[in-house]
């Protein structure tokens, strides 16, 4: 394994286990299932699980479900992301029952990601108003209510 | 088990449930899924309800800064963790560990990139990187 890589996780890892209550911890982890294999985010209250609607996002989800759920994570939670008809948001419900995993947010494909993203700029900035930041404000509020 | 930090939280506008902590919350998921648009969301959506934020992006691929309205041109200029920030410590009983060679609110009031009042950015993606190629 990369030694700066290493060096990342054991950082951040003792970085999340002396957060102090002042203030919400939101970590952007690396992509894939191999962050999860040192351990590196035991330490944190919830872990925020992001798919989409074709085979391998989800078996990896899975996956990476199982694993937050080894290292004793309390609140392991799936995110649905870029659903563009409501068979894709069917398929997802189906498949998370089927392994039991909590769905807390469903959110729409929005073209005004992919044009932030063109532009190199805040989604928030350009699209204040646009349907996935309304989807994920749901999801803010739940986590913020204790009510996910 | 690593218990979380139990301070009542009491500078948040939006009404709280009471017994609500202030959350640690990790983003992952096969890349290109949209955690990171969703990370820079959630930062964001707490932030605009008062809540104070330390969003960290870990990805080695860094791109939370962008999504947090920093221009990509500066995105380089930022500040980067030094990996001399961890240690290796050998304890009495002989095993060693890593601990943090500086308290936690100094590496943040030294290497966060303050985006807004109470909204900070931490940048991991790049510690050690430095001669990596």
């Amino acid at each position: 394994m990369c030694r700066a890589h290493a060096t990342v996780r054991g950082l951040l890892y003792e970085m999340l286990a002396q957060t102090d209550g002042e203030r919400w911890t939101v970590v952007d982890l690396e992509a894939g299932v191999e962050v999860m294999s040192r351990g590196t985010p035991k330490a944190v209250d919830a872990l925020l699980i992001v798919v989409e609607p074709y085979y391998r996002a989800l078996e990896l989800g899975r996956r990476l479900a199982e694993l937050g759920q080894e290292l004793g994570i309390p609140r392991v939670w799936w995110i649905a992301n870029k659903l563009r008809a409501p068979e894709e948001e069917r398929l997802i419900r189906t498949y998370a029952d089927a392994h039991r995993l909590t769905l807390i947010a469903t959110l729409p494909f929005d073209e005004a990601v992919s044009h932030a993203e063109r532009e190199g700029r805040a989604l928030i900035q350009i699209a204040p108003d646009a349907p996935f930041l309304s989807a994920m404000a749901g999801c803010a509020d739940r986590l913020l209510t204790g009510t996910a | 088990m690593m218990a979380s930090p139990q301070c009542p939280f009491v500078e948040a506008s939006t009404p709280l449930r009471e017994g609500l902590f202030p959350m640690k919350i990790a983003i992952c998921g096969k890349g290109g899924v949209g955690k990171t648009t969703v990370a820079g969301a959630l930062v964001w959506l707490l932030y605009e309800r008062g809540i104070p934020v330390l969003a960290i992006d870990a990805d080695s691929n860094p791109n939370l800064a962008i999504s947090l309205g920093i221009p990509p041109e500066e995105v380089a200029r930022l500040p980067t963790l030094p990996s001399d920030l961890l240690e290796r410590r050998v304890e009495p009983d002989g095993r060693d560990r890593w601990v943090l060679t500086r308290p936690l609110s100094e590496i943040l009031a030294t290497y966060g990139v303050p985006i807004r009042e109470g909204l900070t950015l931490l940048l991991m993606g790049r510690v050690g990187h430095a001669g990596a190629g």
